[in-house]
């Protein structure tokens, strides 16, 4: 109770609950923007943040994490382009419903869904993360090396689409992390002669390029790719209805906004899973239920053609992950997702190491952010129903060509601040173009964020973990003394089969189908 | 003949002006201190602390603290050694300029620098978990002569791990090293009871002993320190080490006028005086230890001779 006292009393100084309000509004329109996510908001403003107190720069940042996802939601019900990858199924129901009159209605679900998922998963950041940090105090080398392994293990297995690009893309991340002194010997490897390599590619510049950079040049081709269609101006949308939602509309979502809320809070948990992923599970879940119940009866939509559950669902479900994304981050230092991987590098400007030790080093700031989501989420709801009527329309003043300078002088900036040296720039360039290269590919980024993070931990853990041990590899499976590491290693084991697992369940399945219907026919 | 006569004394005339008048105007603009390291660290808090200070005292122009990390300080004090010696270049000036050249291939080498004066030392302690076995240096250096002890320091090849390897060839002690990448890394090891003894700098371990986390055994300091009364020195212990100790100081490009160095040396010196400078630095962990620019240069030549054995007889070296 005294921490969370702390954390209040930190939160609560007029400065940093004055930087905690600047991050939810610049969320919301930074998420409202088509091109600009929360993803590069960060990676133009941690190298800028260390002249700022620790505790402005991180309240701005959870605020801005919070209400990035509302953001998004705008355009994508106004004019059916999501502002955030995390309102892609959002736009289907909320334009359908904003098409029919009621895009006050649909703004207002998205709000509301959006307020109650972030609400609970601060509430579970709160009642998590410390325990699981003061555990974490009993992780040593075996403990951490098995953890390493579980998280890569994850985002491999949660990743849908191709397993082989998503390896592809992991390896990527590990060699980079073999760049630098290497632990075990004290020398450098891999570092081309370069100084400035010595302690491994620097991580802002890296993280300012595959955001910053990659985006803009995303940007500049979607410019490019307009200017040869000639591009139609939309109609302006307009808002009749009122924002408002009944008492009777709220209680009929409210299991939607439960189940919602359950599974964004589990996928935000597990390292390496993302917004992206706990909205299609909702989504589909939802669907099922509204067909049940609702779809077919007077007065209520098929489903994707406006209907309230399938706003509320992904609102829920995508703001559900914010705040719980950041439990493994504050209590084992490992990062929920390419965003929470983000405040590593804030806390880092700022001389800080997210995981246990942050709970005993700088107890205030640790549970500041606690309470700071918790507070964010609170404050959402009056400032988003405020501007909810500005914002709409801003999407339709802001140029993509006016955001390509400016994103890149931005991220340019950034990455020379961080060391005041043009090295960071290069470094910053280079990874712009690989990352819009792989992007282009296919290759997706989440697997080389986390391996980027995790490689060094995996390595240096290994090798101390064997040097206690006298080279003894058993030593992770070894059920007497170190019980968790040999149930973290039979997690990982779980998470890579399990998509092979269900792959050739659906294969299987599939052959089966076929057969039937070659006899049948 | 005469040509010459005349062109060298108008040289040397010229040169005596240039110095006169640069020991009158000196500073005449802002002196830049280069941290090697982002900032946060002990080196950049305590560089930050020592320009708001010497700012009062400044003729003209600023003390300003310029980060340029990398390379584990390699980049920003090849940066420093490289230039222009006319006073307004300052490298905070840490062990690793040392080390360095001889562990790594670096563009510069200790002899291009000149010490200014020294501001903090920071003697290295023997520290155990909360509930180690270990309750006494002694009961320590009698295990420790049995079996190898896991030991974890801050990375291979620093003044920690050489620290060590000098505690093994002087004290007969047998250590397994566990380097890490910090000293938070490092904590969390000797506190979560994952390795039975850490080398920390005592800057770094000191409010956690005296939060009751950690148990400091001993400490290579001259003599017992004051803020550890009852903590017996590494030479007391019996490990026959005198003194292990990093520092943290000035230094310029060599060739840097003489008048440049005094002002400097001198400006630490009246600082160092400064009550309110003194308590915000040991607040924050980094006791005054002010050394003039001749005993900051015996000091550095100490540490030199010290770690050039230390390396050469465990082959730390890079392989070239």
């Amino acid at each position: 109770m005294t921490e969370i006292a702390l954390g209040f009393a930190t939160l609560m100084d007029p400065a940093v609950l004055g930087f905690l309000l600047i991050g939810i509004v610049a969320g919301l329109i930074v998420g409202s923007i088509p091109g600009l996510n929360d993803n590069i908001a960060f990676a133009i403003f941690i190298p800028l943040s260390f002249s700022l107190s620790p505790t402005y720069a991180l309240a701005l940042m959870v605020g801005l994490y919070c209400s990035c996802a509302v953001g998004g939601s705008i355009p994508a019900i106004m004019v059916k382009v999501p502002g955030t990858a995390s309102s892609v199924l959002t736009a289907i129901d909320g334009h359908a419903m904003a098409r029919s009159g009621k895009a006050g209605q649909a703004l207002g679900i998205a709000i509301t869904s959006s307020v109650f998922g972030g609400i609970s998963s601060a509430l579970i950041l709160l009642l998590f993360a410390p325990p699981m940090a003061a555990f974490a105090l009993r992780f040593g080398y075996v403990e951490n090396f098995s953890l390493g392994i579980l998280g890569m293990a994850s985002v491999l297995g949660l990743l849908g689409g191709s397993l082989i690009k998503g390896l592809l893309s992991a390896v990527l991340g590990l060699l980079v992390a073999t760049i630098g002194f290497s632990q075990q010997t004290g020398l450098p490897r891999f570092t081309l002669g370069l100084d400035s390599l010595y302690e491994g590619v620097p991580f802002v510049p890296l993280l300012v390029g595959l955001f910053g950079i990659t985006a803009v040049l995303e940007l500049a081709e979607e410019l490019i790719r307009d200017r040869r269609k000639g591009e139609t101006p939309r109609e302006m949308p307009r808002i009749t209805d009122s924002l408002y939602i009944s008492w009777k509309l709220s209680k009929r979502l409210l299991p939607t906004w439960l189940q919602c809320s359950v599974i964004g809070n589990v996928i935000g948990i597990i390292p390496g899973a993302g917004m992206l992923m706990a909205i299609y599970m909702g989504y589909e879940r939802i669907s099922h239920r509204y067909k049940r119940l609702f779809a077919g009866k007077p007065g209520e939509p098929e489903w994707g053609e406006g209907a309230p559950e399938g706003i509320a669902a992904p609102e829920s479900a995508n703001n559900a992950v914010v705040a719980s994304s950041m439990v493994p981050l504050l209590s084992l230092g490992i990062p929920g997702n390419s965003v929470s991987a983000l405040f590593i590098g804030a806390l880092m400007i700022q001389g800080m190491v997210p995981g246990p030790l942050l709970f005993i080093d700088h107890p205030d700031i640790a549970w500041m952010i606690i309470v700071a989501f918790l507070v964010a989420n609170v404050l959402m709801w009056p400032i988003s129903y405020a501007m909810v009527r500005s914002i709409s329309g801003l999407v339709f003043h802001l140029p993509k060509y006016v955001l390509v300078p400016t994103i890149s002088l931005l991220c340019l900036t950034g990455a020379y601040s961080d060391e005041n040296s043009m090295f960071s720039i290069g470094i910053a360039l280079i990874s712009g173009v690989v990352g819009y290269i792989t992007r282009r590919l296919g290759i997706p980024h989440a697997p080389l964020i986390l391996a980027l993070v995790l490689g060094r931990t995996i390595e240096d853990n290994l090798g101390n973990a064997l040097a206690i041990s006298g080279g003894d590899w058993s030593i992770f499976l070894e059920p007497t003394s170190h019980p968790i590491s040999l149930a973290l290693i039979l997690g990982a084991v779980a998470f890579m089969l399990g998509p092979i697992i269900s792959g050739s369940r659906k294969r299987y399945r599939a052959r089966r189908q076929r057969a039937e219907m070659e006899v049948r026919g | 003949m005469r040509m010459i006569w005349l062109s060298k004394g108008l040289l040397v005339g010229l040169a005596l002006a240039a110095t006169s008048a640069f020991a009158a105007d000196y500073p005449s603009k802002d002196v830049h201190i280069i941290v090697p390291f982002k900032p946060g660290g002990g080196v950049d808090t305590s560089s930050r602390i020592l320009a708001e200070y010497g700012n009062k005292h400044m003729a003209k122009g600023k003390l300003e603290v310029e980060n340029r990390a990398g390379g584990d300080g390699v980049v920003g004090q090849t940066f420093a050694a490289k230039a222009k010696a006319d006073g307004y270049t300052v490298l905070a000036m840490t062990s690793s300029v040392v080390t360095n050249p001889i562990l790594k291939q670096t563009g510069y080498k200790l002899e291009d620098f000149q010490p200014v004066a020294l501001y903090n030392t920071d003697p290295e302690v023997i520290v155990v978990g909360a509930a180690s076995p270990f309750k006494t240096i002694a009961e320590l250096l009698a295990a420790s002569k049995e079996r190898p002890l896991t030991v974890t320091v801050a990375g291979i090849a620093t003044s920690h791990h050489m620290a060590g390897l000098a505690l093994e060839d002087s004290a007969g002690m047998k250590f397994t090293y566990v380097p890490t990448t910090g000293f938070g890394a490092q904590l969390q090891a000797v506190m979560g009871g994952h390795v039975e003894l850490g080398l920390f700098p005592l800057g770094e371990i000191k409010k956690h002993a005296d939060a009751g986390t950690v148990r400091i055994l001993a400490a290579a300091s001259d003599a017992r320190l004051d803020i550890l009364p009852n903590v017996p020195t590494w030479q007391e212990a019996g490990l026959n080490i005198k003194r292990w100790t990093t520092f943290r100081g000035w230094a310029v490009p060599k060739g840097t006028p003489e008048a440049a160095v005094k002002y400097l040396s001198d400006l630490l010196g009246k600082i160092s005086t400064d009550p309110a400078y003194v308590k915000q630095m040991n607040d924050y962990g980094f006791p005054i230890a002010y050394k003039d620019a001749a005993g900051f240069t015996d000091e550095v030549n100490d540490y030199a001779e010290v770690t050039t054995r230390v390396i050469a007889k465990h082959g730390l070296k890079e392989k070239q």
